[in-house]
């Protein structure tokens, strides 16, 4: 049972720091949308997410899902901005009541470039970092550890409690109920499920909390960490470096006036 | 070391109590065995001695409960859980679900503490080896048999080290061998100066490892003292506690009119061999 989309390929993304590379996510995010010009995501997914992704080893299982997000957001963005743009003047095609205009679809292509890096990126992050690392590394850096604790335990029991409806359902069937027909027929047989299921998760919370307790989880310690997050000088100074590249590539244009 | 006078506990919004006048006094380095029915407290009192009720349950405590002389109620639960370490019956939650590994799950209550990195390799390493979980470090906790998380839930609190370690029914999802490895580790640890509570079924290993049984019935302790006493008690079906396989072997013999006379039926297999020698001698 594998709960998250992480994939040990090893490569030399894959031991960066994990807040270095949250802070590369962030800053491309922060470029591609405070740029009010469509060149520049291209520019990025060119100089950065597309030789990250290959050095990864992971992008086949980026395309992929990327590909999943993002599909049904571009055609959607495509069709109705290249439809209904308000500045739309220049006609590309005609049908009937329906324009497509080229401002309509230069709009579009905007806006789908940005979420394509917007996408990329994330995902990039997520098939690289082991979410206990970033948690670690983000709690190392002072984040509350209960908040740590929420993001990864929510990550890891999401496939036990589904593993456990599975376990209730098997059950019930086992004692002859049937989950064929219509889908109404498949609902109604599903709520009674349910009762267990959530009765099962209340009472687990207040064991694990009780179990979360006794392993000294309230204490005010400061917190070690078994395995130790892999860092760098060189990431250090970049961690710093990038926000301010990125601040600079935005503010400077504005002030020259070249935008 | 382990003291509890005259404790009785309602649960919050219960008018009636699952406790009543409840003592208990364990020395320290001693395997005290707790045996009770299903529904009969053991859970109930295995978090008052670990201070959980009150301080996260609620409820109405009264009487006195103390660990090496400190009062429970007078510590912050912080403080309560690193003197007395609690195995929960569940071991599925036991497993925090913050860390990826059995290893990083073991040494995730010494990562809490603010424990040095070599010390926690080190201590995690020992425990692995005592419960041989060493296959299985690498691997997600998640992955694991019911038996095998119930072994990595008592290796990451015994890797804590408390003085007082309580364990409600710790053995109950694993084989044979499993459960006499985890008592053979009891024992270890008992050598050590640890205390042991254990909420525990296996009747004939408790008679093997424990100190001194109590016996939890009609929300009391009915019966405290030698294991060899406790588990020969004639009242053991009424609390249903049931009886050792020897000591239903007995039974069954003296229906059939073998080992007439006999006063004290054999609990454990020694004084099964010698019952039924001294009978076979008598012919
Ligand atoms: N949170 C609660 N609120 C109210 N009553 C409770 C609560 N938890 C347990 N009880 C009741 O207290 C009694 C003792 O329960 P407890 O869980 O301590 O028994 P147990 O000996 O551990 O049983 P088992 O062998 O099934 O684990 C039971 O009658 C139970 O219904
Ligand atoms: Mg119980």
């Amino acid at each position: 049972m594998s709960s998250t989309v992480y994939v040990d390929r090893g490569s030399s993304i894959h031991r960066l720091n994990p807040v270095t590379k949250l802070v590369a996510m962030l800053c491309i995010i922060v470029i591609v949308f405070a740029l009010p010009v469509w060149w520049v995501s291209g520019l990025v997914l060119a100089v950065a997410i597309i030789p990250a992704a290959v050095v990864s080893r992971c992008g086949r299982k980026l395309s992929r899902i990327s590909a999943t997000i993002l599909l049904p957001i571009l055609v959607v963005l495509f069709v109705v901005q290249g439809l209904t743009f308000p500045g739309g003047k220049t006609a590309l095609i005609s049908w009937g009541v329906f324009t497509v205009t080229s401002e309509g679809l230069h709009f579009a292509l905007g806006i789908g470039l940005r979420l394509v890096c917007l996408v990329l990126a994330s995902v990039l992050l997520v098939l690289t970092t082991h979410p206990g690392d970033l948690m670690s590394a983000l709690t190392a850096r002072g984040m509350s550890p209960k908040f740590g604790y929420i993001i990864s335990s929510t990550l890891q029991l999401i496939p036990a409690f589904r593993d456990r409806a599975n376990a209730i359902l098997l059950a019930q069937q086992a004692r002859g109920l049937s989950v064929r027909g219509s889908p109404l027929r498949r609902i109604k047989i599903m709520m009674p499920l349910l009762g267990p299921l959530i009765l099962g998760m209340f009472t687990d919370v207040e064991d694990r909390s009780t179990a979360m307790e006794a392993r000294g989880f309230g204490s005010t310690a400061r917190r070690t960490s078994l395995v130790p997050v892999p860092d760098s000088s060189v990431q250090r100074v970049s961690r710093w470096a990038m926000p301010m590249v990125s601040l600079a590539v935005i503010v400077v244009p504005f002030a020259t006036g070249a935008l | 070391m382990i003291r509890l006078d005259g404790v009785s506990y309602a649960y919050p919004d219960t008018v009636r109590p699952v406790l009543e006048n409840v003592s208990l006094d364990i020395g320290r380095g001693t395997i005290a065995g707790i045996l009770g029915a299903s529904g009969a407290g053991k859970t109930t009192l295995a978090k008052i001695i670990a201070g959980f009720i009150p301080h996260v349950d609620g409820g109405e405590l009264s009487g006195t409960v103390s660990v090496e002389g400190q009062g429970m109620g007078d510590l912050q639960l912080a403080e309560a859980v690193s003197r007395v370490g609690l195995v929960i019956q569940n071991p599925f939650n036991q497993i925090s679900g913050a860390r990826y590994t059995v290893r990083e799950e073991i040494a995730f209550g010494l990562e809490n503490f603010g424990v040095a990195r070599p010390e926690m390799q080190d201590r995690v390493g020992e425990v692995a080896d005592l419960l041989n979980l060493g296959p299985l470090l690498d691997r997600s906790p998640y992955e694991l048999s019911g038996g095998q998380q119930q072994l990595v839930a008592i290796a990451s609190m015994i890797v804590l080290r408390t003085p007082v370690l309580v364990m409600d029914e710790p053995t109950s999802q694993l084989d044979p061998a499993g459960t006499r490895m985890v008592f053979d580790v009891l024992s270890t640890l008992r050598g050590a100066g640890i205390t042991v509570v254990i909420f525990e079924h296996k009747l004939e290993l408790l008679h093997q490892h424990a100190d001194v049984l109590y016996v939890l019935a009609d929300r009391s302790i009915v019966a405290a003292g030698d294991p060899t006493d406790i588990l020969a008690d004639a009242h053991l079906a009424e609390w249903h506690i049931g009886s050792t396989r020897y000591t239903r072997v007995a039974r069954a013999a003296q229906k059939r009119g073998l080992l007439a006379g006999l006063r004290h039926l054999p609990v454990s297999l020694e004084q099964a061999v010698a019952v039924f020698a001294d009978d076979g001698g008598a012919r």
